[in-house]
């Protein structure tokens, strides 16, 4: 296992500080941890968050949680006139502020709006997160410091919500599906796969219009054009489709348990995005990481899936490919039943593949290459605990097991890596700290 | 508008037919009565009762007059004794029933002692409640003396059957999420319960895991084995590795779980409500569940053999995804369903309750109840704003359709969250005939729960299961409403629930109660009872 030297420091110092350190009702990576598990669930209930919502939102927790980190920490490097349009913001004062307090601040107003929308039971959670993580944070601090550190958090949050408010996807209406929406004409198009009304119009169609963060536009990670729609049994494209049906019609248990395993299915799961956050949030707790190390990494990853979403989906309006489902029942197969359930979007490139690897190339940079880890992301809905030997290991599994649940052509799928690792080195690119 | 209808009498034909002769179809209107009637009540509360909210429908006087037991959430339950003149308009009397209870979810009636006098289950956050019926309309808390452990959950659903061998009834209790979790209430549901009669009483409740926090149970014979499975309909936005349930139910033996080796396919939805009727014609229970956005209608086109359902609820034009009147375009939100027919045409509508959870901005807010109306070839069209039943004012949540003033069109009640109920006299002119049939039998189980109702007019047989159970938090019983269309007569035949098949039995026009063993038997309303 190579572990990147940066990372090996910070683990050094948080080994020290922790035998040094007092003992205190909350610190900042424990407020940390605790509203970002609770982001996760937030994810997976509040309807709207399909991946690309989902994944907008980490990215603006993270730069939230990186900007009033960084500013407390000599050395670090805020992320202002780093990102697209994103102004330098409030300043500190010369004055005491305490870590917990701000950050708990400024995550309980990044959450109310960014998750402004959850229903009354995530209102009701939010509300006793922010309670209870408020009176370990306040504990034994000054009131003056309190006060302080309590604006200043809610004015850094107010800072990047005002930012984000014009990003293009503040505002998402009927869960993302359009009311009417005319698909492109022949058998190379997307046409929709499901018996849900709801979703006979794509989700989110101009969702690659939007701001990135990282890269500069929604198309700065082209793509060629995928395989030329054909019909003939000779053609790559029939070829890529036959693979579809023959590989889905003899899985394995073990690739059947991959398929389901990064299904990762909105509302039923913390989503795509959500997976990545959560098996680093792993790591993290693991090697009990320091404040720094988490709010870098955490704000990395979200910048970077977030961008990874805004340029697959514009690959993806811009070839409206037909998906396996369609095609196959169409023209080689009707009875064709793929192991999961279709997403109601166009099917080059793989969503999942894009940001994958987006998430694997920001997380092999910082962590180092061949870092090993476990994935228990899915543990509470009963299924066990996955082993990887790199980021790079898992992104490729997560992008074929799009194959084995027979939603994407193998084309989509390398593709998709490329496109996120692409995407991943406009993140890397950033630079947040004192080299 | 009115609509030609042409039947279609061909023999063995599968479809869904109307009854009798041409008939033009009668557009439902109804008239709401909330005001005039005397029903003044609220379901009320905040995150606790954000689900729940059900009402009782039954006759607590044997005056054949369906009285309404009210959920109350915050505020007490309230009931209502009906005093509505023979097809006059809606007249209720809160009264005190003993009923009267703070912190009740649902409600349903069943004979739980089999004496003829109908006792009544009291979901509750909190412990749940049977009360014994004294008659009078009057009822007393009998956890004790039944033995039955009313727990300490949020209670969200029930189903009650009668097992083959038993005296009594076994009753199934749905639970929701556990209340006391604030931050991470997610994963956190509850085991559901299963409470099966002893000798004289109930047994100690049986944990049916994994629960997934149900919001609509129903015990029914999907197979028409004989024997009825548990069917049970889970909220997705709180279970962690949770879907829809079907239960085997052998008597004697614990529940088990329906594996998808034998057919049963994963199906994950904010399960809501379950409605329940043949609406297809094939001889089988269909079943309508409401969610939020698309609702499901499954039936099963492969037969019996297994339970591999298919959603058909976009081809019937059953999905009721979103509002179909107003400005308000957002997803729709349903809780209670109930199959009936509002214009006796012959073919079963749909109604269903709809309404916001509590302010979850990515759903309507002005959410209109669906009325949904099954037409010749049967599709089903929307009727509720034409029919007056909208009110997408409120946020509904349980309800009733039954025939209140007796005049025999279906009228409805609904339990408003955080809102008045409502109460609507159907007014629908140019109905077709209709057949009410209530059945009774010797022993326990006297209101032949479980039993199958068939009515037969030419080729044509419409077939409802009379079961207890399912909606959102609210049961019905009492009279069994056909319509008939055109014809004022059909035969009639119950396979009851031991297994026995009924003769074919004439019936007309108006009230007929069946008896096992017995002729039919016609009946009349009395004058209104005299209320203590």
């Amino acid at each position: 296992m190579t572990v990147c030297f940066r990372y090996l420091t910070a683990l050094l110092f948080v080994a020290t500080s922790v035998l040094s350190s007092p003992a205190r009702a909350a610190d900042p990576q424990q407020v940390l941890t605790q509203w970002y598990r609770l982001v996760l669930e937030l994810v997976r209930h509040t309807p709207t968050y399909s991946p690309p919502v989902a994944a907008r939102s980490f990215g603006y927790i993270g730069v939230t949680v990186w900007e009033v980190t960084a500013s407390g920490i000599p050395g670090l490097h805020s992320l202002s006139g780093q990102l697209n349009a994103f102004s330098p913001a409030p300043a500190r004062a010369d004055a005491p502020y305490d870590e917990a307090v701000v950050l708990n601040a400024a995550l309980t107003d990044a959450m109310a709006d960014f998750f402004g929308n959850t229903g009354p039971t995530g209102q009701r959670a939010m509300q006793a997160m922010a309670r209870k993580q408020r009176e370990g944070a306040v504990e034994g601090v000054p009131p003056d410091i309190v006060a302080r550190s309590e604006a200043y958090g809610r004015a850094v949050a107010a800072h990047v919500q005002g930012w984000s408010a014009g990003d293009g996807g503040a505002v998402v209406e009927n869960m993302g599906f359009p009311d009417s929406y005319v698909p492109g004409e022949g058998p190379a198009h997307w046409v929709p796969t499901s018996a849900i009304r709801q979703q006979q119009a794509p989700l989110l169609p101009g969702w690659g219009n939007n701001r990135p963060m990282a890269m500069p536009d929604g198309s700065s990670c082209p793509l060629p054009p995928p395989p030329d729609y054909s019909e003939d049994p000779a053609s790559q494209f029939y070829r890529e489709a036959r693979e579809v049906l023959d590989v889905t019609a003899s899985l394995t248990d073990a690739q059947k348990l991959i398929a389901r395993f990064w299904s990762d299915d909105p509302m039923l799961s913390p989503t795509p995005p959500g997976h990545w956050i959560s098996l680093t949030s792993e790591i993290l707790e693991r090697d009990r990481a320091d404040i720094a190390t988490r709010a870098e990494i955490l704000a990395r990853l979200g910048i970077a899936i977030s961008d990874a979403f805004i340029g697959c989906w514009d690959a993806k309006f811009q070839y409206d490919l037909v998906r396996p489902v369609t095609y196959i029942r169409r023209v080689i197969d009707p009875g064709f039943e793929p192991l999961l359930i279709t997403p109601p979007f166009p099917e080059y490139p793989s969503g999942h593949s894009t940001q994958s690897g987006a998430a694997a190339a920001v997380l092999t940079d910082f962590f180092g290459q061949n870092f090993a880890f476990t994935d228990s992301t899915h543990a509470d809905d009963g299924m066990p605990p996955r082993d990887f030997p790199s980021f790079d290991a898992a992104a490729e599994e997560a992008a074929l097991s799009r194959l084995y649940g027979g939603i994407h052509f193998r084309t989509a799928i390398e593709r998709g890596l490329d496109q996120g690792r692409c995407i991943g080195a406009y993140v890397t690119a950033l630079k947040m700290k004192d080299t | 508008m009115r609509r030609a209808f042409v039947f279609l009498l061909a023999a063995g034909m599968a479809g869904p037919v109307a009854a009798g002769e041409a008939l033009a179809a009668a557009d439902p209107t109804f008239a709401e009565e909330t005001v005039s009637s005397g029903l003044r009540h609220s379901f009320t509360g905040e995150w606790e009762f954000m689900v729940g909210g059900g009402v009782a429908s039954f006759d607590c006087n044997t005056d054949g007059r369906t009285d309404l037991l009210l959920a109350g959430g915050t505020a007490p339950s309230a009931f209502f004794v009906n005093q509505s003149p023979l097809g006059g308009a809606l007249v209720f009397s809160q009264q005190p029933s003993g009923l009267e209870m703070d912190a009740v979810s649902g409600a349903y009636p069943l004979d739980i002692d089999s004496d003829g006098i109908m006792d009544v289950v009291l979901l509750r956050v909190g412990e749940n409640k049977v009360m014994r019926g004294l008659g009078d309309c009057t009822f007393a808390e009998a956890n004790a003396d039944w033995g039955f452990d009313g727990g300490d959950a949020w209670s969200t659903a029930f189903a009650a059957t009668w097992e083959k061998g038993s005296s009594w009834p076994t009753l199934a209790i749905g639970n929701y999420i556990d209340r006391r979790e604030e931050a991470f209430p997610w994963g956190s549901c509850t085991d559901n319960w299963l409470h099966r009669g002893g000798a004289s009483g109930f047994a100690a409740p049986l944990a049916m895991t994994p629960s997934f926090c149900a919001l609509s149970m129903l015990f029914t014979d999907w197979n028409r084995s004989g024997t009825p499975a548990l069917r049970v309909s889970n909220d997705r936005e709180y279970y962690k590795g949770g879907q829809e349930q079907l239960w085997h139910m052998d008597p004697g033996q614990p529940p088990r779980l329906f594996t998808p080796e034998e057919g049963w396919a994963r199906l994950r939805i904010w399960g809501m409500g379950i409605a329940s009727r043949d609406i297809t014609g094939d001889g089988l229970p269909d079943y309508f569940l409401t969610s939020m956005a698309d609702s499901k209608f499954q039936t099963l086109p492969e037969g019996p053999a297994k339970p591999a359902y298919a959603d058909i609820a976009w081809s019937k034009g059953l999905t009721a995804h979103r509002p179909y009147m107003g400005e308000d375009k957002r997803p729709s939100t349903g809780w209670h369903a109930q199959f009936e027919d509002v214009n006796n045409d012959g073919l079963a509508d749909l109604f269903v309750a709809k309404g916001n959870v509590w302010e979850m901005p990515d759903f309507a807010q002005a959410d209109p109840n669906n009325l949904l109306i099954q037409q010749q070839d049967g599709s089903f069209a929307e009727a509720g704003g034409t029919a007056g039943v909208a009110s997408p004012e409120h946020a509904a949540r349980g309800a009733a359709l039954a025939d209140f003033n007796i005049d025999g069109l279906i009228d409805l009640v609904v339990v408003n969250r955080n809102g008045p109920a409502q109460i609507w006299r159907n007014t629908t002119t140019g109905a077709g005939h209709r057949a009410q049939l209530r059945l009774s039998q010797d022993g326990p189980n006297p209101d032949a729960i479980g039993a199958w109702i068939e009515v037969r007019q030419g080729e044509t047989v419409q077939r409802r299961e009379n079961f207890v159970g399912g909606g959102h938090g609210s049961g019905q019983a009492g009279w069994v409403h056909f319509g008939l269309g055109a014809s004022p007569e059909a035969d009639v035949r119950i396979i009851w629930p031991d297994g026995t098949t009924g003769p074919w039995q004439p019936v007309a026009e108006g009230f007929t109660r069946i008896i096992k063993g017995q002729d039919p038997i016609r009946w009349t309303p009395p004058p209104l009872a005299t209320i203590p």
